[in-house]
């Protein structure tokens, strides 16, 4: 199969959102567990026999949540509730809350009780992760939410079952690392937004087939390396809490632009790192957790996310940062402007532009991308 | 019958607050630490410690309440943060940056504490502050709370206590005194136990206090709690209180409602809110807000007992706990409806508010209703929608 044909179905899930978990449940019986984005520890979830359903946004009539939430929620809030509410994620039977910033730690509440699902949880990671509290607290919380899975499913979860899930992520983490790798060194080989499509794709298909499919894709691309032009492409380091929509990649692409690097929860956060085998899996949970990439809502003290992002802009030899600021998001309004000023300070170029879920108006959006990759010196003649 | 008089204690509040925020700006000069804190945090630790604890929020609330809270917010927006966060947030960031202080300058912190108890912000401001100031910053750390005690949070927290004693002692080079400690401890305990008596006597029919008089009389049970003064001034505000009980004094003049407030004040309209609550014959007898002071600490076990009673405050808990809170409340003193605000500010508080007033109308009975405004920034304040939704909230009433 050539490469596109192995891209598709990332394409299609994302396209038809839930239509994979209804073939999966109609194929092989089941229930499945949906989670905000990302910190979840999803492979709990997949231990447990669920199907697991990263919720990233998608068409929904956001209206439909305004009387519950206030205009000054953010949009990420709001569509997931506008999902909710407008039946577009019936197929879940449960759904699990990461209490990242006020917004999530009272969202599980409100849907439970205008929208319940059969199974609700909430994670509750800390958000000091330097001191060593933090990490017998993890453990402990992890037991919770395994237990309330385990109750859910009426089964527990097995040592080697866990085993099985966590190399089965880490693998499939592995490869999407290396496919971003290779896209890195020759973007003309995968696009940014085939490989975000992979990424955002791989968190609401069946995670056995994500593996097979990237394997081949590996494959493929690892056939391509050395052959064609790698492209003189403007290198671009994005952040920012949610990468949202997607059509902002097909922008910097022709913008002549691609994307070597991103904080986001949907992007490298999710793929970044790996959960050791060992013989506690959940202490081996948790250290992952702990030493996960900053983001505005986790960790900022123990690992500076100004300090990080300038520290992989440098490293990936980015010539500049988009910070793509999705309005309203609380936490991420607290860090930008130390962000920018660090890049200032860096002499790295770097600009920030507002995103809305379902709402974003990608006419301003490419203005300002063009106006950028002018600044830092990229050939724009693709966006005229 | 005099009503709505001013407290001769409301002057000794004056002269208290002055003194503590010059004690504040001493401590800097004589070098003892000043320490950010939060307002539902350990300060009980930071007062054994001999550091001078100041609140931020506080600043906030002062700037709020003298209505230029948009005038320091312009010098944080100036440098992009956004409108859509915490007033107090922006006052405090604000004020760093600004060149004028109309309310005198924010005290800087030598280092920051802050316990998320309350919500996401705090932590976030607290952080930027950190990078401001060039100070440490330790984080308390209180997952949320659900309906039934949460055995897995408080260990936690009695863990991070610790740890935030070694924080101090390595930062002050003494070691920590547990004496003093529960002394500070019985202080507060004593402090939160005058402020709920004079709480209660919103209750009477009619009553010599209410909501918007514990908004003004707060001050201390916040910044002070833990301390002698606090003590003192509750005591001579509760013979105050009961001098008017005596004399029939009463807060509003014919009170014929009692109305539940959620929760904080719309501080640069305090005034505005009480006229026209008090011009309806309706007392606004109690809130969650004012309530949140409630600790009871046990000497014995000091750090245990702190965990407890910080993260299982109110402010912590999920929406069952808080609408049960919010009822039991209601029942207690009586009320005959229920005012719930949706500040633009907390957004802990205010999202799900409008699904909490259903089910507190499904399951009291009580007319009710939900405004929206900012609690110390006016320009989201429209008086004519504010008015048009309590003036047909006070018609349910009749
Ligand atoms: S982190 Fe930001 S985007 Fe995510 S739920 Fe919270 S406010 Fe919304
Ligand atoms: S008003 Fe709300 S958001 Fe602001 S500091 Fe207080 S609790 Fe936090």
């Amino acid at each position: 199969m050539n490469l596109s044909e192995l891209t598709a179905p990332f394409e299609k899930a994302l396209t038809e959102p839930g239509e994979q978990v209804r073939q999966w449940k109609a194929k092989q019986g089941g229930r499945a567990v949906g989670f905000l984005m990302t910190d979840v520890p999803e492979e709990l979830i997949h231990a447990a026999g669920f199907f697991p359903y990263g919720i990233a946004g998608g068409n929904a009539e956001m209206e439909a949540a305004d009387a519950h939430l206030q205009p000054w929620i953010c949009s990420y809030a709001r569509n997931c509730l506008a999902l909710a509410l407008g039946g577009k994620l019936d197929f879940l039977d449960g759904l699990i809350v990461p209490q990242n910033c006020d917004t999530t730690r009272m969202f599980s509440d409100l849907l439970n009780h205008i929208r319940p699902f059969p199974y609700m949880d909430i994670f509750r990671m800390p958000r000091q992760v330097g001191r060593s509290s933090a990490g017998s607290y993890l453990i402990g919380e992890m037991e919770r939410l395994k237990y309330g899975l385990e109750q859910y499913a009426g089964k527990p979860i097995d040592h080697s079952d866990l085993r099985s899930s966590i190399a089965l992520y880490n693998r499939n983490r592995e490869l999407l690392r290396r496919i971003a790798d290779i896209h890195a060194q020759n973007p003309n080989l995968i696009s940014s937004r085939d490989l975000y499509t992979l990424i955002n794709g791989s968190m609401i298909m069946p995670r056995e087939e994500v593996g097979e499919l990237l394997t081949a894709i590996r494959e493929v691309l690892e056939g391509l390396t050395g052959s064609g032009n790698a492209g003189n492409q403007v290198r671009l380091l994005l952040s920012g809490t949610l990468l949202e929509p997607l059509e902002i990649l097909d922008l910097i692409d022709q913008c002549g632009g691609t994307v070597i690097g991103d904080d986001f929860q949907n992007g490298f956060r999710y793929i970044e790192s790996d959960v050791a085998i060992k013989d506690d899996l959940l202490d081996a949970l948790a250290e992952r957790q702990l030493n996960r990439i900053p983001s505005s809502a986790f960790d900022i003290e123990h690992r500076q996310r100004r300090y990080y992002l300038t520290e992989v802009a440098e490293d990936k030899n980015a010539s500049g940062v988009i910070f793509l600021h999705l309005g309203f998001c609380e936490p991420e309004n607290f860090d930008s402007y130390d962000n920018l000023q660090a890049m200032k300070r860096a002499g790295i170029p770097a600009i920030r532009i507002e995103t809305q879920f379902g709402r974003s108006t990608l006419g301003q959006i490419r203005t300002r991308i063009q106006a950028f990759m002018e600044m830092v010196g990229g050939d724009d003649s693709g966006c005229r | 019958m005099a009503a709505g008089e001013v407290f001769k204690t409301a002057s000794l509040m004056k002269e208290l607050m002055t003194r503590y925020n010059e004690t504040g700006k001493e401590a800097k000069d004589s070098g003892i630490p000043v320490a950010w804190v939060t307002a539902v945090s350990p300060v009980e630790i930071i007062y054994a410690a001999g550091l001078f604890p100041y609140y931020p929020e506080n600043f906030g609330a002062v700037a709020a309440a003298r209505k230029v809270a948009d005038k320091l917010s312009a010098f944080a927006e100036a440098r992009g943060y956004a409108r859509d966060l915490c007033g107090y947030a922006r006052c405090g960031i604000g004020d760093a940056y600004a060149t004028e202080h109309p309310v005198g300058e924010i005290l800087s912190p030598d280092l920051l504490f802050c316990c998320n108890t309350q919500c996401g912000s705090l932590p976030k401001w607290f952080e930027v502050a950190g990078r401001f100031y060039n100070v440490p910053y330790f984080l308390l750390d209180a997952p949320r709370v659900g309906l039934e005690t949460d055995q897995l949070c408080n260990s936690y927290y009695v863990e991070q206590l610790h740890e935030m004693i070694a924080f101090i002692e390595k930062l002050t080079g003494n070691p920590f005194d547990y004496d003093r400690l529960s002394e500070v401890l019985a202080l507060s305990n004593e402090a939160c136990r005058l402020w709920n008596e004079i709480l209660e006597t919103a209750a009477l029919k009619p009553a010599p206090f209410g909501f918007f008089d514990a908004s003004f009389h707060m001050a201390p049970i916040v910044t002070l709690r833990g301390t002698r003064e606090a003590v003192d001034y509750y005591r001579a505000l509760k013979e105050e209180i009961d001098e008017r009980i005596e004399q029939g004094i009463t807060a509003i003049p014919d009170e014929r409602y009692k109305i539940y407030f959620d929760h904080i004040p719309c501080w640069p309209r305090l005034r505005w809110f009480s006229d026209l609550f008090a011009s309806h014959g309706a007392l606004v007898a109690v809130s969650q807000y004012t309530h949140s002071w409630a600790y009871s600490f046990d000497l014995e076990r000091p750090l245990e007992s702190l965990a407890e009673n910080y993260t299982h405050e109110f402010v912590n808990r999920c929406f069952d706990y808080r609408v049960e809170r919010k009822i039991n409340l209601m029942e207690k003193y009586g009320v005959d409806g229920f005012v719930l605000f949706s500040n633009r500010s907390c957004k802990p508080n205010a999202i799900g508010l409008y699904a909490k007033s259903k089910l507190i109308r499904e399951k009291t009975g009580l007319p009710g209703v939900v405004f929206e405004a900012d609690m110390s920034d006016l320009r989201f304040f429209s008086e004519a929608q504010v008015l048009a939704k309590l003036e047909s909230f006070f018609e349910q009433l009749k």
